[in-house]
């Protein structure tokens, strides 16, 4: 049933070591189960990009790696995710020192409508990441100049996070997410609500970022998916069709679901 | 009673008509909608409307206005007997002819020899008059009903835009009805201003709002007024400040935090319990908490106090314990505390309401940060809806303020100027009431002083909720 190219669901590029594994997982809001025994492994300090139709469960997959399912009333998910080898749904793990090694970006920019240096400073501030000022304002700024904003907003820090433009803010979020130094951060269609050159930007930040992070990216566009990521992984249905190395996906694929979607036959 | 048969006839027509201009629409299509500009109702209701509307304004207007003219046409010509009355008396005599006319008891004036044959033939004209009057309305109410029905029926052809007509009409009702609020509003507005003046006149308005004496006298003899009486309104200012404070030391805490419980924290199922039984909080009528406070909540305060006290006294407090062990029934803090439990819900469903008005998406975003359900609450949901629950707070106040029956019953009508909560204080509502129960003269300055109150008290309300209007509608555009 689930082709996985290349060495099966080991690491798309050899010598890369697996951060999350996910086993056999079902996923059910309330009666309706959108994931069917999904199982994928995702290396370490890479892209991988989940793409798929409309409504095949690319989120709801996401959403199972930082436990981000529990605040949905009435959602059930079974199976295992291991991160770095510790199973994420054990009872001794805390959902928020998870949530804290994996950050995530939404859709729609959604920054808090407080200043931009309190957004970036927000998850720091509750993990006490940093204990002095000048400690925080040496956070901020990293982060900043990691998403490509500061230039932008280093003179209007003080200024509301609500006030930048789409692509900024979305930039914004991202800062905010790496400034806790997660280990793995997950985008759901991070571009989605953004025009081409924030886009462009964006995707090169995802590149930087990648050196340090292990990035999971939801994205509705194949070009996107081919320009970034070094894995991809096809879902239909709630099934994980194929996974493997982003260039064997996109010129060699297994499945002829994955080829029709590809070559934009459907979906 | 003609005018109801004569309005039910008239919709019974109109209804008639409505049938008989659908039909000849539908009939002039030779039965097929889509060759008419407006569905077939259209040119129904089109009709309908020229039939009923004027019809129903004339003899709405006879039954309204009906009686003075009546009254009008009748004194216009008096008898000679009747002219060497002087003005009251005629009024009298006019007065008595026209209940006599509808059979109704007249006053106890006598009337003698040529009075006597004036009023007679005075009932007589008003007998008169009266029928003319309705004949009349009727006559001229089913001469328009016709001519409705005879100017609308012709105009029915198919590429008559009867919709934009309806449309028309409609919208007129709704800028009738629209008008007919404003001008309500300017109206109660005006007179308040008006007697106000009025009052600002005998009293100024500098004593009034500054004076520290409030100590209003009946007015027993004519000349007596306007020299006796204090109005200076500032201990009804603290008292009514005083409650306010109270109430709200209990409404906002309580009101918050159960808003901030049932949108955050509640199971669906406490939801659906506790959010009912707030509202039924909310459903209970202000006099019933008044008694409460009365009845329950002063006896109960005064009971505690004055054990308190009597333990202190003869200790070193003893100054404080004498003072405890003589507190009444009646003080601010019953008051304000029972004003605060009716306010629980106010506050609480707006806040509700602001509270959920934040996206999701912030939440989502501050959870996936790692931050736990009440850091979330209190660092990002809380903030991002902290103009709202302000505006919900300043509308809660203001409600405090004009609240009426629990200071009534509960606060005491003594007009202290303290800010001891054990105290009895009064307010400004309070005042109001007082002032006005029982037979007054209108034109004293006792009686106007309750405008004086009243127009301060709308001052402060109207201030209050534009702001806390302004505060949410600014709130709402950030989420827009
Ligand atoms: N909160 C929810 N409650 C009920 N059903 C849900 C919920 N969220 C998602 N679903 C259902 O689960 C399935 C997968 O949804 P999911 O959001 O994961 O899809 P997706 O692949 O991210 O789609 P898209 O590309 O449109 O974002 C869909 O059928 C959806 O209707
Ligand atoms: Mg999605």
């Amino acid at each position: 049933m689930i082709h996985q190219s290349d060495e099966g669901p080991g690491p798309a590029t050899p010598g890369d070591a697996i951060k999350i594994r996910a086993r056999g997982i079902n996923v059910f809001y309330g009666a309706k189960q959108a994931l069917f025994d999904v199982s994928l492994d995702v290396p370490e300090k890479s892209v991988t990009a989940l793409i798929g139709p409309s409504g095949c469960g690319k989120s709801t997959f996401l959403r199972c790696i930082n436990r981000m399912n529990d605040t949905i009333a009435g959602t059930r998910v079974e199976g295992r995710v291991e991160l770095d080898g510790e199973d994420v749904n054990d009872r001794s793990i805390d959902p928020v020192v998870l949530r804290a090694r994996v950050g995530m970006v939404f859709q729609k920019p959604n920054p808090f409508p407080k200043t931009i240096y309190e957004n970036v400073a927000y998850g720091p501030r509750i993990h006490g990441i940093a204990t002095t000022k000048p400690e925080l304002d040496a956070i901020v700024e990293k982060s900043l100049k990691r998403a490509g904003l500061w230039s932008e907003v280093a003179d209007r820090l003080q200024q509301p996070g609500t006030g930048l433009s789409g692509g900024q803010q979305q930039r914004l979020v991202i800062a905010r997410a790496i400034a806790v130094s997660p280990e793995v951060i997950l985008m759901d269609e991070p571009c989605s609500a953004l025009d081409p050159i924030a886009t462009a930007r964006i995707e090169e930040l995802i590149d930087e970022l990648r050196n340090q992070y292990c990035i999971v990216i939801v994205t509705h566009s194949m070009a996107q998916a081919a320009r970034v990521s070094q894995k991809t992984a096809f879902f239909h249905m709630g099934k994980l069709v194929e996974a493997g190395a982003t260039g064997d996906i996109f010129t060699n694929p297994r499945d002829g679901r994955t080829q029709d979607y590809i070559t934009g036959r459907f979906g | 009673m003609l005018t109801w048969v004569a309005l039910l006839a008239l919709a019974l027509f109109s209804g008639a008509t409505f049938f008989a201009a659908r039909r000849k629409a539908l009939a002039s299509v030779g039965g097929r909608p889509v060759g008419l500009h407006s569905l077939p109702g259209y040119y129904g209701g089109y009709v309908a409307i020229w039939v009923a509307i004027p019809a129903a304004l004339v003899l709405l207007a006879a039954a309204g206005f009906g009686g003075r003219l009546e009254a009008g046409l009748l004194r216009a010509t008096p008898a000679p007997s009747v002219q060497a009355l002087d003005a009251q008396q005629r009024d009298v005599f006019f007065d008595d002819a026209v209940s006599l006319s509808e059979g109704r008891q007249a006053s106890e004036s006598v009337y003698e020899g040529a009075l006597k044959s004036a009023l007679d033939s005075a009932v007589a004209r008003a007998r008169h008059l009266k029928s003319q009057i309705t004949y009349g309305a009727l006559a001229s109410a089913l001469a328009l009903a016709c001519a409705g029905a005879g100017f609308a029926f012709p105009r029915i052809r198919p590429d008559f835009r009867a919709r934009n007509r309806v449309e028309g009409w409609i919208a007129g009702l709704f800028i009738l009805c629209s008008v007919t609020a404003v001008l309500t509003t300017v109206g109660i507005v005006g007179s308040l201003i008006w007697e106000s003046w009025r009052f600002f006149q005998s009293v100024s308005p500098i004593d009034f709002l500054f004076g520290m004496d409030w100590d209003p006298q009946i007015a027993m003899r004519a000349d007596q007024y306007a020299s006796s009486g204090a109005f200076g309104a500032v201990p009804l200012f603290i008292g009514t400040f005083l409650i306010m404070i109270i109430a709200m030391l209990v409404a906002a805490p309580v009101g918050l935090f159960s808003a901030i419980y049932l949108s955050e924290y509640a199971s669906p199922l406490a939801r659906a319990v506790v959010k009912p039984l707030l509202e039924i909080l909310a459903g209970v009528p202000t006099v019933v908490y008044g008694f409460f406070a009365a009845l329950t909540v002063g006896p109960l305060f005064r009971e505690f106090f004055n054990g308190i006290g009597a333990l202190l006294i003869g200790g070193g407090l003893d100054g404080l314990g004498q003072y405890l062990s003589q507190v009444q029934n009646q003080m601010a803090l019953v008051a304000g505390a029972v004003m605060g439990v009716m306010l629980i819900p106010f506050v609480s469903s707006l806040s509700d309401d602001i509270i959920n008005a934040v996206p999701q998406s912030l939440r989502d975003g501050s959870l996936a940060m790692g931050a736990t359900r009440s850091e979330t609450v209190k660092k990002v949901v809380l903030p991002a809806a902290l103009p709202g629950i302000m505006a919900a707070l300043l509308l809660a106040v203001s409600r405090a303020v004009g609240e009426t029956m629990i200071v009534t019953m509960a606060a005491g009508l003594q007009a202290k100027a303290t800010i001891n909560p054990l105290d009895t204080v009064t307010t400004v509502t309070v005042q109001i009431v007082t002032l006005l129960t029982g037979d007054q003269e209108f034109d004293s300055p006792k009686t106007l002083a309750a405008f004086g109150l009243g127009l301060t008290l709308f001052a402060v309300t109207l201030t209050l909720n534009i702001i806390a209007l302004r505060i949410v509608q600014k709130y709402r555009e950030q989420y827009d």
